[in-house]
């Protein structure tokens, strides 16, 4: 069970629920991460899965970044 | 005559490749990386709502907690970073997921302040008392109001039980952690005619001092001054083989 405790009203919190955008995970450079694809080539970095804590410092793979690849 | 990019000096090149990267972070973030990696202080922005189990609709600003908890291992555990400020504009989230940021920000043993900036409401309370040191900009707000259950009806008693215990973990937090009273934090959470749709309090910059849920009113300068000292202090300390906190 999930309890929300916020300041914004719960149907404009909710609103469009069910439409997030679908998610892939992708291996690059050793590293696992999810991301959103864009496009073809693009992909959005959604989150970080390494173990190691100094990666989560790389603002190369910062959530955000759009990466691309390459064929 | 001989070509002039033959000539050109390795200085604009490296100069050329900089603005090229500050110009592709702009176009990926919309802002320009201020901050150099050589930094002692590691800077936590926690902005929007804090997103825990469920992901919430994208219209929704939102700050997710699995990024911020290994930012957090990772500051506590490199050694160039030295204290970290924690930015707050939050409108609150998930009761689970705000108490695991706070936990951990007050667990981690380099000096911590707390900067709230705009908004720290409702689950942006126990996150903004977790640091070594709290403050809060003189126009900043805080609404301090009782844990809803979204989307479901309470139906039996037990269901009113398990919000009451959230409820229970939110304030045995936020008083351990600040000065303020269990009385008066009830107080402050349940009262009536100050807020529209709930019931509740906002507390503005110089009320939450007052009310001792705030350590200090500032901005990001005493922020950043106070957090120098305390980095210095715990230099010392470390220099003459003390025991840190």
């Amino acid at each position: 069970m999930t309890v929300i405790y916020s300041a914004v009203a719960p149907e404009t919190l909710w609103e469009g629920l069910g439409k997030e955008p679908q998610y892939v995970d992708v291996n690059i450079n050793g590293m696992n991460m999810q991301v959103e694809m864009l496009n073809m080539q693009q992909a959005k970095i959604v989150r970080l899965y390494s173990p190691n804590p100094n990666d989560y410092l790389n603002p190369a793979y910062m959530p955000g970044t759009v990466i691309e690849f390459h064929p | 005559m001989a070509d002039k990019s033959n000539e050109a000096p390795v200085e604009p090149a490296a100069e050329e490749q900089k603005k090229q990267a500050s110009i592709e972070s702009l176009q990926q973030f919309g802002q320009t990386n201020v901050a150099s990696n050589e930094s002692n202080i590691f800077c936590l922005t926690i902005i929007g709502q804090i997103e825990g189990h469920i992901v919430l609709p994208p219209q929704n600003k939102t700050t997710k907690y699995e990024h911020l908890i290994p930012q957090l291992v990772a500051a506590e555990q490199n050694q160039k970073i030295e204290g970290i400020l924690i930015i707050l504009n939050t409108v609150g989230g998930d009761v689970e997921a705000g108490l695991a940021i706070a936990e951990m920000i007050a667990s981690v043993s380099k000096p911590t302040v707390t900067l709230v900036l705009g908004g720290g409401h409702s689950i942006g309370v126990p996150i903004a008392v977790s640091s070594h040191l709290s403050m809060i900009a003189e126009t900043a707000t805080m609404t301090i109001h009782p844990i809803r259950l979204n989307g479901l009806v309470i139906g039996v008693p037990q269901t009113f039980e398990y919000l009451d215990k959230m409820q229970e973990r939110v304030i045995r937090f936020v008083t351990r952690h600040s000065r303020v009273s269990e009385e008066k934090f009830k107080e402050l959470m349940f009262k009536t005619g100050e807020l529209t749709r709930d019931i509740g309090t906002t507390v503005i910059g110089a009320d939450a001092v007052k009310y001792g849920l705030i350590d200090q009113i500032g901005g990001v300068g005493e922020a950043i001054r106070e957090l120098n000292q305390r980095i210095e202090q715990r230099r010392q300390q470390l220099q003459s083989g003390g025991v840190v906190q």
